[in-house]
């Protein structure tokens, strides 16, 4: 709660000439995020989000050196980029946590020193536990410090452009991958991977100025146990760390069924990034064909991310619609995807392929903006941490599971179907949110204080977001 | 008379010793009917020449005796016989010109090669007087991968270099490694903590440890076949660390200069609004100056203080 309207005054102090630092121009309040100052944080969020996802998609290029220098098979090498993902999944909370209780800008700037010095560590190894530690835990910490942060900064700073500057934003995720795919095979060539993996730190650092972007703080989340003097230190102390990683929220089913449904979303979500190329060369296409349908799926990718943002922020409908409707279509897409490979037209897969691609980067943007809408602007920052590491089981249980599927079916049809089936199971499990089948969104849960002055500072909030959802459905008409 | 059954009994032994000296060396031309040869296995490549100068690959890895065929339809004018001959490497090979005659309309021409050693191997032309001609071009199995950039790795490190024959064609008998350029080569022998050679079928890693900057150069791998070898180059480069270090400075002095530059603006344009809020608007620009100084002053304080 606090830490809404600490951004808000920030944004008006610095940056805008009318200096009302009170609550009381509310409409004012209410537009104002949108815009300014936020637009800077979405190029910081662009290009953190490309070092920490970006980074992390290209690293199989390193793969190959790996294997031939330490002389290790395949699968102990891919634990490498495993365990940095985990990591980052995994210490979300904990960065969401840290920022709840002291700055957001000195925890990302933290992540991303500890992000490039996992790196430049790395570049030392002499072991492959040692890339492990380096390159998976202390890298994997460090971009988990920076990515909810910084999402959830940027989130705070719009209302109602929120879901294009997420878009935009994550578009550079497929950008990135892009551009570092050649340029990190140039590095291995010039400066075999010890060289390169030096330069990668580096290039990590980069992610320090991002966070030096963020506005500091002018006053933390104020921790709310005013009235439990009476416990323990220990008690208190545990129940400080409890809000500050939001736990409570695990115990709200509005919280709980939006988590399980991304959660489900995750089970089928990468499979086709695993599988497709292998399923077209089974199928019968060329390696080349194969590659030029995942290209073609990227490309597409990015441009659902953005369209879909701008497309979510006219307002015609409801943000938890929209996901819906793309989680559905993606899976739908996804079912799709091995018949029209056996039918052995390579038209119909690229255009299918296509179709998936804008799907699954249109759900990705709407995926993190509607999080606010369920559980309100104060908690987002916990919130996102949580879920990050919800959906990760997803993750880590999907790709194994369709690998298995694979090899005792033989192909990857059933494992396409069941991804496919997970999807619209998702969508199944978002419908069963409250208020899902109402035309407008609920008022976000405020957080129960016995304080009275925290809880007109809460009804004066409440107006805030019920009037930015009027002046958004007064916008689309 | 004992003397003369010595004798007889003496070349005898001679001419059996001397027959087994021949067949311990590589032989050079066919080898003598008394030495035991095992029996060659026949293969037969055959060609059509379809107008234009054309080339045929052939890869072999053990002793063959290889019979070569050659097809052609003839031009417009179709003589009932004409001369066809083999050359061997650009060279005529004696006694190979034959008089072919059309059967069914085209010429044939045939020959047995005895192929054995790595002299047989080469290119071998079939030639229809001055007008048709086939190029077969036998050797043993190449190494098809060739890793054109060099291998990079750093002083004081070890590297792993790699070569691979494709599984699709024979495995090696063997794998040697020389380092040298193209007239000289010398032999690698693994050597307790500088080389290591590990052989696995159809590939070889050389191994070399605490690599210094004259270790720099080519390295040849040979695969070893009955017939023949092959070798293929594999360039290595050893860099100090120094050499990526240089970009990597750059890259940290440009962080450091965006921090700071974005810490600076931060903290003047909160000193301006500060300033403008409660300075007057007659000497708003006076207090803005001052402020400015007096704010980087403060900065530059500020930051020996932290550091």
């Amino acid at each position: 709660m606090k830490l809404y309207l600490c951004t808000v005054l920030q944004t008006l102090s610095l940056d805008m000439s009318n200096h009302k630092p009170k609550a009381e121009s509310r409409s004012d309040e209410a537009e104002a995020p949108d815009g300014g100052w936020g637009w800077v944080l979405v190029a910081a969020l662009f290009v953190s989000t490309s070092l920490v996802f970006g980074l992390m998609r290209s690293l199989g290029i390193f793969f190959v050196e790996f294997v031939q220098y330490f002389e290790e098979s395949a699968q102990a090498i891919s634990w490498i980029s495993s365990t940095g993902l985990a990591a980052q999944q995994f210490f979300s909370p904990l960065g969401a946590a840290l920022c709840n209780a002291y700055d957001a800008r000195v925890v990302v700037m933290a992540g991303g020193l500890l992000a490039g010095l996992g790196l430049i560590l790395a570049s030392q190894a002499t072991c492959l536990v040692h890339l492990y530690l380096t390159m998976g835990v202390i890298s994997g910490l460090g971009w988990g410090l920076v990515f909810t942060p910084m999402v959830a900064t940027v989130m705070a700073n719009f209302t109602r452009r929120r879901t294009l500057a997420l878009g935009l934003a994550f578009s550079s995720v497929g950008l990135s991958s892009f551009a570092f795919n050649p340029l990190f095979q140039f590095l291995v060539e010039m400066y075999a991977w010890r060289g390169a993996l030096l330069i990668l730190g580096g290039l990590s650092l980069n992610i320090v100025p991002c966070g030096a972007l963020i506005r500091p703080q002018r006053c933390s989340k104020a921790p709310e146990k005013v009235d439990s003097e009476g416990g323990s230190s220990c008690a208190v102390m545990l129940r400080r760390v409890s809000s500050y990683l939001e736990l409570p929220l695990l115990f709200e089913r509005p919280y709980l069924t939006y988590a399980s449904a991304i959660t489900l979303l995750n089970v089928g979500y990468f499979v086709p990034y695993f599988h497709l190329v292998a399923h077209s060369r089974q199928v019968g296409f060329s390696e080349y064909q194969a590659a030029f349908v995942m290209s073609a799926a990227g490309a597409t990718d990015i441009l659902g991310r953005v369209v879909s943002g701008w497309f979510s922020d006219l307002g015609h409908f409801r943000l938890i619609h929209l996901l819906s409707l793309w989680t559905t279509l993606a899976g739908v897409f996804i079912m799709l995807l091995p018949v029209s490979s056996l039918s052995a037209s390579y038209t119909a897969l690229m255009v299918i392929s296509l179709l998936y691609g804008f799907c699954s980067g249109a759900l990705t943007s709407l995926a993190f903006a509607v999080v606010p809408l369920i559980v309100g602007v104060e908690r987002m920052m916990g919130a996102l941490g949580l879920l990050q590491l919800i959906e990760s089981i997803g993750g880590l249980l999907g790709t194994p599971l369709s690998g298995l599927l694979k090899d005792v079916t033989g192909n990857y049809i059933s494992s396409f179907v069941i991804a496919g089936s997970f999807l619209i199971l998702s969508t199944l499990t978002m419908a069963t949110l409250p208020h899902y089948f109402s035309c407008t969104d609920p008022p976000p849960p405020q957080r129960h204080s016995p304080n009275d002055k925290d809880k007109s500072l809460h009804s004066e909030l409440e107006q805030i977001n019920s009037l930015s959802n009027d002046m958004s459905d007064g916008g689309a008409q | 008379m004992s003397a003369s059954w010595m004798q007889l009994f003496f070349q005898i032994f001679l001419l059996l010793v001397s027959c087994r000296h021949i067949n311990t060396k590589t032989p050079g031309p066919t080898p003598t009917p008394l030495a035991p040869v095992s029996p060659l296995t026949t293969e037969v490549r055959s060609a059509v020449f379809k107008g234009e100068s054309q080339t045929e690959k052939i890869e072999l890895t053990n002793p063959v005796s290889l019979t070569l065929e050659c097809t052609w339809a003839g031009n417009l004018n179709k003589p009932p016989n004409i001369t066809g001959y083999w050359n061997k490497d650009g060279d005529e090979i004696e006694n190979s010109h034959v008089t072919v005659q059309v059967e069914n309309g085209q010429y044939n021409l045939k020959r047995e090669f005895r192929i054995v050693n790595k002299e047989n191997l080469g290119n071998y032309s079939c030639m229809f007087g001055n007008e048709a001609q086939i190029d077969f071009i036998l050797t043993a199995p190449q190494i098809g991968e060739v890793r054109d950039k060099p291998v990079v790795s750093y002083t004081g490190d070890f590297t792993v270099i790699l070569c691979k024959m494709e599984e699709t064609k024979p495995k090696p008998l063997n794998w040697n490694w020389y380092r040298g350029n193209n007239t000289e080569k010398i032999s690698i022998n693994a050597q307790p903590e500088r080389y290591e050679i590990k052989n696995e079928g159809w590939t070889t890693k050389l191994k070399i440890y605490n690599l210094s900057d004259a270790d720099s150069g080519l390295y040849y791998c040979e695969a070893a076949y009955a017939i023949s070898t092959t070798m293929s180059p594999v360039k290595l480069k050893v860099i100090t660390f120094w050499e990526p270090l240089k970009p990597f400075i750059a890259i940290l002095i440009e962080v450091i200069v965006l921090v700071a530059a974005i810490l600076l603006y931060e903290r003047s344009q909160s000193k301006k609004n500060s300033v403008a809020e409660t300075g007057t608007n007659a000497d708003h620009t006076n207090t803005l100056t001052q402020g400015e100084n007096s704010g980087s002053e403060g900065s530059s304080s500020m930051r020996q203080r932290k550091v």
